[in-house]
């Protein structure tokens, strides 16, 4: 099977139906948004129910994905954190892609000093540790929701802005984004409408995985006590607090590794899927 | 190499400078925010007044905040970066037993997982839309979204404590043939790969997708150029200069931000000697490493730049 | 680091195994017997067994960084004990059941328990082989006092009024008041002997059962036996290696991987994955370390004192004691002396759960139905998961009980003892005056809770000098009442100590003290071929 190589788009047939990949990654984006808003209403146990003997358990009628390192119904944490993970998340990748982005394109575009020093400033802020950040920020703020987003979108705004730069210096250079200048359109203008619609793919790619380092760095702030207080956790502690199992292979790590990876895979799954569609040849 | 490259890399420098001292300065700041000092953290339980007051005088933490940093900068300036407050020893001493552990593991990991990224990447861009690069999408996404310490524990578990082919710790000390040291580098390098391999690949794949729906490739396509030829000599070049920037945002994270790897497998670096010094306040040690990876981290990005400027015609203006 | 304290070795009697599920026999039987006797003394080595010469073990212990140090006045972490005892030796060494035994020292006498004579045992020599003299002695007790050495036993060294020496092996110790338990204090890591000037501890010169090879703070440190070590026969080792891995699960999987011999702070958890592994063993060590609930201020025995015991009676210590630690752990009983203790009262009624008195004693204390922070961190072993357990015990009786977990860096500086409700981790100490005074004297820096309570402190003062065994017991008897009724700390449980190690090493024992033979066990253990 020789499959399509590099023939451009133009050529192949319209697409008339959705892309399948896309349209099942929506679905579990839905589902977990779903889940994110119901999910610890839904829970048939409390978030910190303590069953006692049970530790580790693996699935039963009783606990459907088994108990966690307390003896607490897994099905429960792993609802009750929904909101966590998926909610402070995907509030600090928007913060994060979307602030970065924004930032990169007025960069490139205005050039100069603004250019220099917004970059210099990154570069500085990229040579800090996040648990350095992370750690002055809850001792300055506290240990809050808005505070959590706030410390992993600024933690990774500098990634998606170098990244988005050297899309733009690029895009920049381009012969379309030439013209438009010298046509006397404005700064907005190219922007908007002649650069960012080129850079949009790196860029959405690079959003689905800089969603994924997000949920990845909560639970390494839940670690050193800095994330969601306990008894709630999100789902990347959850993981790490009952890594002893996994020896014993105990549902309790699988089930939100597997949850965090669904997740994950069906938000990069719809960015390819639809993103793919916006495009502009030339 | 022409003028341009070298201005630029010339720019870069200067900047570099302005930089490390920007950092130096930010990084001091932010540590002193930090409740608690070295001789709090030593003491721990049992600090008393006259205790504390006689270590924070013995470690000069007495004196404001600013003498302190010109005291730092000005022993740095003339090379000595100063002796850490938790045990005595000088840091560069102290940083130098642990910096080629992480260099090496850096470049051990950069080796394995650059190309891999961009086989990925290109094969994935060249053959786009098809189950091959769906496949390999999910794999790559699934791969970096299962949590660096789950990877390393189960790689532990698995090729250590059932199978017994190599060491549950990464003992840097006792390497004597090649051999050896793919049994040590084996597993963290694997880990590392996992966590890094998805951006980079990912970023490539998609600025060679953009590339390859330009006019010049289209151009290219119809005057009969091989696919391979067209991708390799004109599509990739142009999309230089976000791959470089994507390696080296992967790469830097290779200095500083392994400290799971190096908890899990035991490997002396950086990594944690950062960690383990903020939590003991030693500024002298935290500034040091604090240089070490913004130095690190602009070298990288240096080499992206200079890279992505002599690949692009267009911005070698 | 952050190993909460100091945590002088505390021995204890260890009894025989208790009631023990099969598993928990598993561990114990696996070792050497345990008896009543002093098992863990330098007399002689396991019962059955006779040891083998030779062998290089590698040790993996749960923290250690960039400030273990080889100075027995800073040693602060399990790391530094254990180190310290591998290339030194004290005056005595506390045996398991908490009585003091000579040591470097021949013998300490004393009429009044304020002035102590000191024969040094002769023909002992330091690792350089200059031999030990009484100068060594006092240089090793008396920098304990200044300020710039950092000692961690400085509160213990500011009773000596006076150290010297009187004869070619003698040496005199004045206290400034009577303290029966100096031979004890004497037997703490802190107050190994070094030899006379020594300030540079790039590496250790002592007359221990170990030379110090190789010394890499946060990264390793090699110890080759003492050929000339002044006890016959001992150590068995050739060498050990040593560091730390901070990794809980990383440090099991070294030991089951072959990597490493010998571990220790296993997780309650990794248990049955460590006894199911073919050729490893648990071992539990019944010791007296504690996490407490710090009640001050406001809700503090002295403001408020029905909430401080409205907290007491809510606890459900087994459900803490199975769920925090899986079982290893002896119940508490509110007072920091542990039943291994020779001093311990065993009549104290044992204070269970008592939701009925816990709401009567929470509505007079008028926080009924309140919401009250509680401040917890894996600083303290065992605190995050314990105040999980509270909160839902505080339901059951109306008090809403906000958990607010810190990071553990910093903790206890910062937050430890610092809000109406905190948790604390306290490891044992070697003497039951030793604890009061530093934790529960009116006057201490420690005393967490702010309880003042004269009687006590008359008492304590009494018994630290009285000679007459049975006085004391009574007094100190007396004591953990006065704390058990009164004082604003809750001790759910004693935590117990979980090692473990390849069956080929023999030779090891529980110790009340601490896990790790009470940091000893370097030379005591062998190694089957």
């Amino acid at each position: 099977m020789k499959p399509t190589m590099i023939s451009s788009t133009a050529r192949r047939k319209p697409r008339a139906r959705l892309p399948v990949a896309g349209v099942i990654g929506g679905v579990i984006v839905a589902f977990w948004l779903v889940m994110a808003v119901i999910g610890p209403y839904i829970a048939p146990h409390d978030v910190g129910g303590v069953a006692g003997d049970a530790v580790f358990a693996p699935i039963s009628a009783e606990y459907p994905l088994g108990t966690d390192y307390l003896g607490r119904d897994m099905l429960s944490r792993v609802l009750h954190g929904a909101p966590y993970t998926i909610g402070v998340a995907l509030a600090a990748v928007i913060v994060a892609s979307f602030g970065g982005t924004a930032l990169a394109l007025f960069a490139a575009a205005s050039g100069g000093w603004f250019d220099a020093i917004v970059s210099r400033i990154v570069d500085v802020k990229l040579s800090i540790p996040s648990k350095l950040l992370a750690l002055i920020m809850i001792a300055a703020f506290g240990s809050s929701v808005p505070v959590l987003i706030l410390t992993a979108g600024i933690g990774y705004m500098p990634g998606a802005y170098r990244i988005s730069r050297a899309l733009a210096v690029n895009v920049q250079a381009m012969d379309y984004v030439q013209a438009a200048r010298s046509r006397g359109e404005g700064l907005a203008y190219i922007t908007f409408y002649e650069m960012l619609p080129n850079m949009l793919r790196p860029v959405l790619a690079d959003l689905g995985l800089r969603f994924l380092f997000i949920v990845l760095l909560l639970s390494g702030m839940s670690f050193l006590g800095l994330g969601v207080q306990p008894p709630e956790a999100d789902w990347g502690s959850l993981v790490r607090e009952n890594i002893i199992g996994l020896s014993e292979g105990a549902p309790a790590v699988i089930v939100p590794a597997i949850a965090i990876a669904t997740l994950t895979i069906a938000v990069n799954m719809v960015i390819d899927g639809f993103a793919g569609r916006k495009r502009r040849g030339g | 190499m022409n003028s341009t490259t070298l201005r630029l890399i010339a720019n870069r420098f200067g900047a570099g400078i302005l930089t490390l001292l920007a950092v130096s300065v930010v990084i001091f700041t932010i540590t002193n925010l930090l409740p608690g000092d070295a001789a709090q953290a030593m003491l721990g339980q049992e600090s008393t007044p006259e205790l504390l007051a006689a270590l924070r005088e013995k470690f000069g933490l007495d004196q404001p905040a600013h003498i302190r940093y010109f005291h730092w900068l000005g022993g740095l300036l003339q090379g000595d970066p100063g002796v850490a407050l938790a045990n005595g020893l000088p840091v560069a001493e102290l940083i130098g037993s642990r910096l080629p552990n992480s260099l090496t593991l850096a470049a051990a990991t950069a080796a394995v997982s650059v190309p891999l990224a961009l086989a990925i990447g290109i094969g994935t861009a060249m053959v786009r839309g098809s189950l091959f690069d769906r496949v390999v999408n999910v794999a790559t996404v699934w791969v970096v979204s299962v949590p660096e310490f789950l990877i390393a524990t189960v790689a532990v578990l698995i090729f250590a404590v059932k199978l017994r082919w190599l060491s549950a710790l990464s003992r840097a000390d006792d390497i004597a043939t090649f051999g050896e040291f793919l049994r040590v580098y084996a597993m963290p390098v694997m880990t590392l790969c996992c966590v890094i391999v998805a951006q980079m690949a990912r970023m490539t794949r998609a600025a060679v997708i953009d590339q390859l729906n330009s006019s010049y490739v289209e151009m290219a396509r119809l005057k009969g150029v091989r696919p391979v030829r067209m991708v390799l000599t004109h599509a990739l070049p142009n999309a230089v200069g976000p791959i470089a920037n994507a390696v080296a945002l992967s790469l830097s994270y290779l200095i500083g931000g392994v400290i799971i790897v190096e908890s899990i497998f035991n490997y002396p670096g950086i990594a944690s000697l950062m960690v383990d010094s903020v939590t003991m306040r030693d500024m002298p040690v935290v500034q040091a490493c604090a240089m070490l990876f913004c130095a690190g981290y602009l070298v990288l990005l240096t080499i992206a730049d200079v890279a992505s400027v002599l690949s692009n015609p267009r911005l070698r203006k | 680091m952050n190993e909460n304290d100091s945590g002088i070795i505390l021995p204890g009697a260890e009894h025989g195994v208790t009631r023990r599920d099969a598993m928990r026999t598993l561990l114990a039987g696996g070792m050497m017997a345990t008896t009543a006797g002093g098992l863990l003394t330098f007399a002689s080595p396991a019962l059955a067994e006779t040891p083998r010469k030779g062998g290089r073990i590698r040790v993996a212990m749960g923290a250690g960084s960039t400030a273990d140090t080889l100075d027995p006045a800073k040693g602060g972490n399990i790391a530094d004990y254990v180190r310290h005892f591998m290339f030194y030796n004290c005056l005595t060494t506390i045996d398991a059941k908490l009585a003091p035994q000579m040591e470097l020292a021949e013998s300490m006498t004393t009429k009044d328990a304020v002035t102590w004579t000191v024969k040094l045992r002769k023909d002992v020599r330091f690792h350089d082989g200059k031999p030990l003299t009484p100068a060594d002695v006092v240089y090793s007790l008396l920098r304990h006092k200044h300020p710039a050495s950092a000692s961690k036993a400085r509160a213990v060294a500011e009773e000596f009024t006076e150290v010297k020496a009187t004869g070619p092996n003698e040496v005199q110790i004045r206290l400034d008041s009577a303290n029966a338990d100096l031979p004890a204090l004497l037997g703490t890591s802190n107050f190994a002997i070094i030899r006379d000037g020594t300030t540079d501890f790039t590496t250790a010169n002592g007359t221990g059962p170990y030379k110090c090879k190789e010394f890499r703070p946060g990264v390793r440190s090699i110890s080759v036996r003492n050929e000339n070590y002044w006890k016959p026969g001992k150590p068995y080792l050739d060498e050990i290696e040593y560091f730390a891995i901070p990794d809980e699960a990383a440090r099991v999987n070294a030991l089951l991987s072959g990597d490493v011999h010998l571990i220790n702070a296993i997780n309650p958890r990794s248990v049955p994955t460590v006894t199911a592994a073919a050729g490893y063993t648990v071992f539990e060590s019944k010791t007296g370390h504690y996490t407490d609930i710090i009640m001050r201020d406001n809700l503090g025995p002295v403001k408020n004192p029905d909430f401080v015991l409205a907290m007491k009676y809510m606890m459900d210590r087994e459900q803490i004691r199975k769920v925090s630690m899986r079982g290893f752990a002896t119940i508490g009983n509110d007072q920091p002396i542990q039943p291994n203790n020779k001093y311990y009262f065993a009549g104290l009624p044992q204070r269970g759960m008592d939701l009925d008195k816990a709401r009567f004693h929470l509505k007079k204390s008028g926080m009924a139905g309140g919401t009250v922070p509680l401040v917890a961190s894996t600083a303290a072993n065992g605190s995050v998961d314990t105040a999980q357990i509270l909160q839902l015990s505080a339901q059951k009786i109306g008090l809403n009980l906000d958990l607010k977990r810190m990071p553990a860096d910093g903790y206890w500086s910062h937050h430890w003892a610092r809000h109406p409700m905190s948790f604390g981790n306290i490891g044992p100490r070697p003497t039951a005056d030793l604890m009061f005074t530093l934790f529960y004297k009116s006057n201490a820096t420690m005393n967490v809770s702010g309880w003042k309570n004269e009687k006590f402190d008359q008492l304590l003062d009494q018994a630290r000098g009285e000679t007459n065994e049975a006085k004391r017991k009574q007094m100190y008897t007396d004591m953990q009442v006065l704390v058990h009724e009164g004082c604003g700390v809750g001790i759910p449980i004693f935590n117990h100590s979980l090692d473990g190690f390849t069956k080929k090493l023999k030779g090891y024992g529980a110790h009340p003290l601490a896990g790790l033979m009470g940091y000893m066990f370097a030379e005591n253990v062998w190694l089957e071929s």
